[in-house]
């Protein structure tokens, strides 16, 4: 599901310094900081962010939150790609990011041995 | 007793016991916080009667038992009763057990909502510290849940924070009875864990929900017997789970046996958010049934909060039986308020090194939650922290006095002075500060003697002493 047009306010948690990657499609736990009753109503996501916001058009603002959930400094740029299963195939109580890693990678596999027996 | 939570309020209010704030405040943040501030100035339970974006009719009633003045109400005891006096009560009616009845008509089917109905945002979830990882909706909670092979109806306090319109993500934890029958007989078979998640209930039945209870004990037979009478149960819209007939407000869904869900980070109980995110469970609702006007229950989690009683109290009594069974010369055990259920006060006839390791072995071998414990002899008041204090300074030797266990696979992750590789290893210690005598110090000629008033005077001087305090000035 693509941003509308007025830039919306969105905040991930990262488990370690580093994890969150620039200018690659990455799969994402966001959360909408919007006010309003649905205010952080989490979704799973594919997308790109960049501390450059202004260089890729039609970016959300995202906000970075640490494991302990302290907020780093500034915002970056984000743009939401694709929206992937709130219901998260993974084994209970292990590790979430790892899990969505995994599923975005499986379905790249998918897509890529399709494409090879068309 | 109380048949409802709202039969509770009103006992606190007339014992002075609730704050009604009907000026309107925020479910994002302001709420937690006058909350938060409520526990740590042991101030009353807070009924929010105005909630920003939500009608008038949907209130929250905050910290229902963090106090022991709010403790000593639930159990019909006079609000000013004495700790002590509140611990011997629980123990008196924890062995009684009463099981519940079932009823067919309930409040908490008031209103019944099914399949696009249903939105979890519909209710006032705090934001209750800032950073946390979402909204909770479950804290003063109690989730229903069946060991499919025996039966078995465990209920359990744990934390649920709102994910989107349908879902919750839980952290009971993996050692938790829920999370042990989770994963023991849904997860290998792929089956959906049908889960009531109970809110608003009358306050014994959240106390026992949140008691240290033995694995295969029921729950809801605990809280008949605090009670005196059995609970009414009713059974649920979407499976066949009871639950409270007189809650404000049922969750019913199931936990996904092949999902995993962000859960936390959270302001928890030891009065710290530690890194634990992540690592969660997934429930998918499938009905929402509540009163009219449902009063959600929140509990301001942190220091002081209502685990610092009704835990601590439920921890206490739990530790000593056990340390009864595995003979150990126990005499007595408080946990203190302030300890955040962290540290255990344990008086026993005799301590030493042999008593010190069978109760290390004893309290860490399946779910190793204290962080410290400290022996003390019978002629410390255990519930006096001035003496414990004075025991641990003058007895406990900092070498020989000092015993300590390492174990991994099983430490209490929320423990904040663990690192974060010690806690995804779930490692962890527990240490025993032994402030007894040595037993082999002769008592003629080597135990120092106390030279407080009850220890080091003969009886007649004490007995003259007393008789004439006032006649020598002194006022109390
Ligand atoms: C307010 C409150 C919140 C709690 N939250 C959790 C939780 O999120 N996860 C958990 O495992 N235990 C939690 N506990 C502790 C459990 O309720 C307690 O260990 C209880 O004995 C669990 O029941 P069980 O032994 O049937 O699993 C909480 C306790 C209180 C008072
Ligand atoms: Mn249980």
């Amino acid at each position: 599901m693509a941003s509308k047009n007025e830039p919306r306010v969105w905040e991930t948690f990262l488990r370690r310094p580093g994890d969150l990657k620039e200018e690659v499609e990455i799969p994402l736990v966001i959360r909408d900081l919007n006010p309003g009753r649905k205010k952080y109503a989490l979704r799973h996501v594919l997308a790109i962010v960049s501390r450059k916001a202004e260089e890729i058009p039609q970016m959300d603002e995202l906000r970075v939150r640490t494991v302990v959930g302290v907020e780093l400094p500034g915002s970056w740029g984000i743009r939401i790609l694709e929206e992937l299963p709130v219901e998260l195939p993974g084994r209970p109580y292990q590790d979430f990011f790892q899990a969505l890693k995994a599923w975005v990678a499986d379905q790249k596999l998918d897509r890529e041995r399709q494409k090879k027996y068309e | 007793m109380f048949r409802d939570n709202r039969d509770f309020m009103a006992a606190l209010r007339s014992s002075g016991d609730l704050l009604e704030i009907e000026k309107e405040v925020h479910w994002d943040l302001e709420l937690g916080a006058v909350s938060r501030l409520a526990c740590e100035k042991d101030g009353p339970a807070v009924w929010f009667k105005r909630v920003a974006d939500y009608p008038e009719d949907e209130t929250v009633f905050a910290n229902p038992m963090a106090t022991w003045r709010r403790v000593a109400v639930a159990f019909g005891m006079k609000p000013h009763a004495p700790v002590k006096e509140i611990y011997a009560e629980y123990e008196r009616r924890e062995g009684r057990l009463i099981p519940p009845v079932t009823v067919e008509k309930a409040p908490c089917k008031e209103i019944v909502q099914r399949g696009g109905d249903i939105d979890l945002f519909a209710f006032p979830a705090p934001m209750l510290h800032d950073g946390d990882g979402g909204r909770y909706l479950g804290t003063w909670d109690l989730a229903v849940s069946r060991d499919p092979e025996t039966n078995w109806v465990n209920w359990g306090m744990y934390r649920f924070m709102v994910y989107d319109s349908l879902h919750l993500t839980g952290f009971p934890r993996p050692t938790s009875h829920l999370g042990k029958v989770f994963q023991d007989h849904y997860v290998p078979k792929k089956k959906a864990m049908p889960v009531a998640l109970v809110i608003g209930a009358d306050p014994l039945s959240h106390f026992a929900a949140a008691a240290t209870y033995h694995i295969g004990g029921e729950e809801g037979a605990l809280a008949g017997g605090l009670m005196g009478a059995p609970l009414e149960l009713v059974r649920c819209e979407a499976s066949d789970l009871l639950v409270p007939a007189q809650c404000e407000i049922v969750i019913e869904g199931e936990v996904l046996p092949d999902c995993v869900a962000l859960e936390g980070p959270y302001g928890e109980y030891p009065g710290y958010r530690t890194g634990e995110m992540g690592n969660g469970i997934l429930f998918r609702t499938t009905a929402v049934t509540h009163r009219k006007s449902p009063i959600l229950t929140v509990d301001a989690t942190g220091y002081r909060d209502d685990s610092s009683t009704i835990t601590a109290l439920t921890g206490a009594i739990a530790i000593k039986r056990r340390l009864e069974r595995h003979g150990v010369p126990v005499l007595d055990v408080n946990v203190p308020r302030d300890g955040a259920v962290h540290t255990a006060v344990i008086a026993v006839k005799y301590g030493g090194r042999q008593v010190a390791r069978e109760i290390l072995e004893t309290l860490t071998s399946r779910r190793a939650l204290l962080s410290k414990i400290l022996l003390v002899e019978p002629d410390v008041d255990i519930f006096d922290l001035g003496q414990v204090l004075h025991a641990f300074s003058t007895k406990c030797h900092p070498v020989h006095g000092i015993h300590a266990v390492q174990y991994e696979g099983r430490a209490n992750t929320l423990t904040p002075c663990y690192s974060q590789g010690e806690r995804a290893a779930q490692k962890g210690a527990t240490v025993l500060y032994d402030c007894t005598w040595p037993g082999e110090w002769s008592r003629e000629w080597e135990v120092p003697v106390k030279a407080t008033f009850a220890t080091i005077f003969p009886a007649s001087i004490r007995q003259k002493v007393l008789s004439q305090w006032r006649a020598y000035g002194f006022k109390e």
